[in-house]
């Protein structure tokens, strides 16, 4: 995999306090930047909001006890990215009811008929149907403000793959609207928007 | 795709943090510094007992070469004192044993050192039980 393109961030502050060994103070301004980042990183990984609220704070912590550790040498926000993710992948292994779907399995299930009173709903369900990195991919890409950047450095994967994995996932979205007889009618799309 | 981008973005609301989490973090990393100060504490406990542990070795060891010490002094000076009486007393033993003086005194040397050495197996074996028949 190539390296991920790391999106400008403003850290310097945060450095700049770890030099100086104030890892209280810089766990302080870490947490107001990426709190909400990494719960987010964490429901989107882990599908479950209780699961995700707890690995999310298994990773601050996590995080607060390797901070005097942490060297500089990755950004700050892939370095907390890349604990978060082996956080949810550590959790994700210890879930004994996660079997892991197929994505042939997926497609499958997107094919099952659905019929959610709520449009909003009936879209989150098929975004749930998706194979797992397209579904990941498009997650982020709406929690975090529509920022490429921002995911490929969350899921630490280059740019373009992402834009990929964002282009077959509506592809694929666009699909199954298309098979319910929904896709055309925009004025419904635009309506639940 | 516009519209499908619009109704993503509406179905797929970022999630605000949940009531507490912070508390809950707060409290985690409480725990965490409680436990750091705890294994802290246990260390230090562990380097002041072995510094008391060398202490009492390095006392008992003084104490050992102290009484080498001493038993070493006692035994030259109960010579050194053994020989000085001998001394005194030859004048008046030489007038009682008579030419049987060398012998004399060699079997009175030889019945206070059995004493000494059967004395010493004594407090060998009998311990301070053994001592306290010596007071």
């Amino acid at each position: 995999m190539q390296s991920a393109a790391a999106p400008a961030t403003g850290d310097g502050d945060i450095h700049a306090l770890l030099q100086d060994g104030a890892h209280t103070q810089a766990f302080a301004r870490l947490l107001e930047r990426y709190e909400t980042k990494v719960y987010r990183l964490c429901c989107a990984l882990m599908r479950d909001r209780t699961q995700a609220q707890d690995v999310a704070q298994e990773s601050l912590v996590r995080i607060w006890k390797a901070l005097p550790g942490y060297d500089g040498r990755a950004s700050l926000s892939t370095w907390i990215y890349a604990i978060t993710r082996n956080r949810c992948l550590t959790a994700i292994g210890r879930r004994r009811d996660f079997a892991p779907i197929e994505d042939e399995h997926l497609e499958a299930e997107a094919d099952a008929p659905q019929e959610p009173d709520d449009t909003r709903a009936l879209l989150r369900g098929l975004v749930d149907t998706l194979p797992e990195r397209y579904r990941r991919v498009l997650t982020l890409f709406y929690y975090d403000d529509r920022s490429v950047s921002e995911v490929a450095d969350m899921l630490s994967m280059p740019e373009g793959t992402v834009k990929t994995l964002l282009f077959r996932a509506r592809a694929l979205l666009a699909e199954q609207l298309k098979r319910r007889g929904l896709f055309d009618a925009r004025a419904w799309l635009g309506a639940s928007s | 795709m516009r519209a499908l981008d619009a109704a993503l973005a509406a179905a797929l609301e970022p999630p605000a943090l949940p009531v507490g989490f912070r508390a809950r973090l707060d409290a985690a990393l409480d725990a965490l510094e409680e436990s750091r100060l705890g294994t802290g504490r246990r260390a230090a406990r562990a380097v002041a007992l072995e510094r008391e542990h060398r202490e009492r070795l390095a006392e008992l060891e003084a104490g050992y070469l102290r009484l080498r010490r001493r038993t070493l002094g006692t035994l030259i000076g109960g010579a050194f004192a053994a020989g000085a009486a001998v001394a005194l007393a030859m004048p008046w033993l030489q007038a009682v044993f008579g030419p049987n003086t060398p012998l004399a005194l060699a079997g009175a040397g030889a019945f206070a050192g059995l004493v000494l050495i059967g004395a010493s197996v004594g407090i060998g074996r009998g311990g301070i039980a053994a001592l306290r028949l010596f007071r």
